[in-house]
């Protein structure tokens, strides 16, 4: 693999160590399967439809960050991939499939973007999901992302978080909590609770202040809540990106029997864009569920409701100028930027707009399991997130709000690498702060 | 014993009308009350409370467990009327039953389990970093790594998918290679597989049969004896038929799921989902949760689709005792309702509820029994009859031995009502 910029190839074992192991004639046979068998009359439709026009590769700013190198137009990504993949009815080498890696796991953050501006809507996120679904069965997945689908495979969650560390870290964060109100809890396995909120695996593992921030405004809210021991508490699906869908069904499973064992009317979930589309879109579906089989709002949702309906009061604005960052998933996924644009004004005295905005941003740079290929990709993802930098420093805001657990990471990366000196929150963050300590009555 | 003396519900009061206790007034007695249970017979309402700084009980009908704790969770009422919890003291846990902690202290216990009859009790325990699981505080003799779906059977065995081997960070290879297997009673009963999941137990708990991942893409069903020869796309969990002799679970092969038995396809029929399957071993009946038609949920009973279909989930299904009846608690257009099977004829409640939970049944199947939530409202329903009054709370209901009384018991304005009501008076 061969990065552009710097001529370095990027090792990653996981690849190397799967391409060494392949054949031809494997090579050729799970192609041909996933090809015959696992794609429909949509893909079908798209490969022939395109034109090759490029009027999608503006979209994309993987794109604009190259300098606009034809390689990585969104069509030019299907065309080095599956189209060739097709044509050469699976008789790829290993060095093509090393360069497929390379632009379906790193070069492409499965965003959407592209797909607004293409007259055909040619999905090519479902094409680079595609190639990733062959690269997953010839099992020459990038190392760091297989680890964390792995770890859903065996723990339900995507951080090797023991179910002991779980509970225990909910428990240390109800205790310190209750800095905040005396009796505050974070009610463990509580059946009939109106809510069961879940989360992503990095909350307990690295960020486990969100929780307690959490906590403190559903208890400020006088929500009946709950948040679950077992597993099913992570809604987080990296398996949904590698093209692991059996992993990616049997976590969606999980999560939603998790909220039907407590008997819940509906999951509040955190700040989280691709667990979002994996509970609301992907991995339910999967299963066959049309729809999520148990209500489920992002946190973005579920804070409008709080904010806009005074169960949680702002004591006082937020000072510092605040821009904010749409995640593709619950913007462009689900058109969630005009509540957030809500909440935004109601918490913060000095908002400014990010250009492009709302289902039309691009992408944080990480998402779709990028940052998720770990340290060896990380050069390149930089690179690729150029465009992603000078849309931030064009805000001169203080504060980037990202609700995006992925966003955030990414963008942290980006904020320093090109020194662009904001500070990162989630809205959780925000609110904590400018919030009333005070509980919530009915009928006041 | 005094279990079995509290199992049998002939010996609860079915004749007292109304029994209350005020629970509001805790809340004065203690810094705060917990979520409260109440005990199957209905006699006992009990909750954690938090007594001082750090410092949590039990409150059961007023009085507190002599022994304070650092913390406590989990507190359930057992079948057998033994109220037990997870509680800590001096940075180490342990289960405490009706206030007796038991001897074995562990750095972390978790997954508080019942068996049916509630003579054992079982948990999940860490020390040292090193896992299993305890019985009636006996603990597994070798731990291991890491533990996951624990089970405990009714005869007191204990069964969990435990990993065998440490892994690096991010060691794919290792992991690929298999680092799990089944553990029964702490001994290792099967290969290493990539994953296991679903185990279950036979009827005398000889034989655990589990779902397996081989490889990568490799699925399967294995028992303690060994796994089936084929290999599928995906499996989810096995069931034990016939008293032990075969196993039938649903699997994944050209992307339809089919039910299998012993590695042969049985039912002969794919469908787009199938899981949960259930079974009635000394009438020989299976049913399972299917799905037919992308969206749409039915129930399959000895390979006859029956004539339901709901839209949403199918959240639980299972026989009574005898296998007369079929109860599938279902959602269907986003609110819940119950359907009863009998003979295949397949009746829903209608009850529209925003919470509902599966029912009780009585001994001769004529009764069912559960409880429902609907406009923040809790109501007893009863053969799919809503009955009147409503609650601000309510526990799982029971029915007396002679089918004739209902036992409700729920929480209302601060006061926990056990009343005793005559059929006719609800139906
Ligand atoms: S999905 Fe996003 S990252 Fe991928 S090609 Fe399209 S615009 Fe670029
Ligand atoms: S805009 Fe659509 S048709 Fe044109 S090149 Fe892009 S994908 Fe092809
Ligand atoms: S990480 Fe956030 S912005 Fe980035 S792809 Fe996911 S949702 Fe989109």
């Amino acid at each position: 693999m061969q990065d552009v910029k710097t001529n370095k190839k990027v090792i990653d074992e996981g690849v190397e160590a799967g391409l060494a192991k392949l054949t031809p004639e494997k090579i050729a046979s799970v192609i041909n399967q996933v090809l015959e068998k696992e794609t429909g009359a949509r893909f079908k439709a798209y490969v022939q439809t395109c034109m090759r026009c490029g009027l999608c590769s503006d979209a994309c700013s993987v794109f604009l960050s190259n300098d606009r190198a034809p390689q990585y137009s969104p069509a030019a990504k299907v065309k080095q991939t599956i189209l060739e993949m097709i044509n050469k009815k699976g008789r790829v080498s290993r060095e093509f499939l090393s360069d497929a890696v390379r632009i379906a796991h790193t070069e492409c953050n499965v965003c959407k973007r592209c797909s607004m501006y293409c007259p055909f809507g040619i999905d090519i996120a479902y094409m680079m999901l595609t190639v990733r679904r062959i690269i997953h069965k010839l099992e020459i997945t990038p190392l760091y992302i297989q680890d964390t689908v792995n770890s859903h495979a065996a723990t339900g969650n995507q951080m090797w978080v023991k179910q002991d560390e779980w509970i225990d870290t909910l428990q240390w964060q109800e205790e310190d909590a209750r800095e905040e109100f005396e009796d505050l809890r974070i009610p463990l396995d509580k059946d009939g609770s109106d809510i069961m909120y879940s989360v992503i695996a990095p909350e307990p593992k690295f960020q486990a202040g969100l929780i307690y921030q959490m906590a403190t405004i559903m208890h400020a809210a006088n929500v009946n809540w709950t948040m679950p021991s077992t597993p099913g508490w992570d809604n987080s699906n990296m398996a949904m990106y590698t093209g692991d869908f059996e992993t990616s069904g049997r976590i969606a499973r999980i999560h939603y029997e998790a909220a039907a064992n407590l008997h819940v009317k509906k999951i509040v979930m955190g700040e989280c864009g691709h667990a979002f589309r994996s509970v609301y879109d992907v991995g339910n579906r999967w299963v066959g569920w049309t729809a999520p089989p148990i209500e489920l709002i992002h946190a973005i949702d579920f804070y409008h409701f709080l904010l806009t309906t005074g169960r949680i009061k702002v004591k006082e604005k937020y000072k510092k100028s605040v821009t904010l960052h749409d995640p593709c998933n619950i913007s462009r996924g689900r058109g969630l930027h005009h509540k957030a644009r809500e909440i935004v004004n109601i918490l913060c005295e000095n908002f400014i707009e990010m250009t492009p905005n709302k289902e039309h941003n691009y992408c944080c740079g990480a998402g779709g399991g990028v940052i998720n290929c770990g340290p060896p990709w990380k050069g390149t993802r930089m690179v690729n997130n150029k465009e992603k930098s000078r849309q931030l420093k064009r805000t001169g805001a203080q504060v980037l709000i990202a609700p995006c657990h992925n966003c955030h990471s990414g963008l942290e990366d980006i904020v320093e690498h090109y020194e662009l000196g904001m500070e990162i929150k989630f809205f959780g963050d925000i609110i904590f702060e400018v919030m009333e300590k005070t509980i919530f009555e009915e009928g006041n | 014993m005094n279990d079995k003396i509290l199992n049998d519900k002939s010996t609860w009061d079915w004749q007292t009308p109304e029994k209350q206790i005020p629970v509001k007034e805790w809340e004065d007695e203690f810094n705060w009350v917990q979520e409260p249970c109440a005990s199957p017979d209905g006699e006992s309402i009990a909750a954690i409370v938090n007594v001082d700084d750090a410092e949590f009980s039990v409150c059961k009908n007023g009085e507190t467990w002599e022994e304070t704790f650092e913390k406590a969770w989990a507190l359930k009422f057992g079948p057998d009327g033994r109220l037990a919890a997870l509680t800590a003291s001096d940075e180490e846990w342990t289960v405490c039953v009706d206030g007796e902690c038991w001897e074995g202290r562990f750095d972390y216990a978790w997954d508080l389990k019942f068996s049916p009859d509630g003579s054992f009790i079982s948990a999940a325990i860490q020390q040292d970093s090193e896992y299993g699981m305890s019985v009636n505080d006996t603990t597994w003799e070798t731990l291991y790594k890491n533990i996951s779906g624990t089970l405990l059977g009714p005869l007191g065995n204990s069964a969990a998918v435990v990993q065998v081997d440490h892994m690096d960070q991010a060691d794919i290879e290792a992991f690929a290679a298999g680092l799990f297997c089944v553990a029964v009673n702490g001994e290792l009963q099967s290969e290493r597989y990539v994953n296991i999941e679903s185990i279950c137990f036979d009827s005398t708990e000889e034989k655990t049969a589990f779902s397996i991942r081989r490889s990568r893409l490799d699925y399967s069903i294995a028992t303690n004896s060994g796994p089936w020869k084929s290999n599928f796309q995906f499996a989810w969990e096995p069931c034990f038929i016939n008293h032990g002799a075969s196993i039938i679970a649903p699997v994944r092969q050209n992307g339809k799921w089919h039910l299998f038995k012993d590695d042969s396809d049985f039912w002969n029929r794919p469908f787009e989902q199938l899981w949960k399957p259930t079974v009635h071993d000394s009438t020989g009946k299976i049913a399972a949760v299917v799905s037919e038609t992308f969206g749409r949920w039915g129930i399959c009973e000895n390979n006859t689709l029956l004539n339901f279909q709901c839209n949403t989930m199918i959240s639980e299904l299972f026989y009574s005792d005898n296998a007369e009846l079929l109860i599938a608690l279902f959602k269907d257009n986003d609110l819940w309702d119950l359907a009863v099977i009998r003979n295949g004829n397949v009746t829903p409640w209608g009850l529209k509820a925003d919470k509902l939970w599966a029912p009780v049944i009585s001994a001769d199947t004529k009764i069912a029994a559960t409880r429902m939530e609907k406009n923040n409202r809790y109501y007893l329903v009863v053969n799919g009859k809503v009955y009147q009054n409503d609650f601000d709370m309510m526990f799982e209901p029971a029915i007396s031995p002679g089918s004739d009384k209902i036992l409700l018991k729920a929480i209302k304005n601060g006061i926990y009502y056990r009343q005793t009501l005559s059929l006719d008076k609800v139906l």
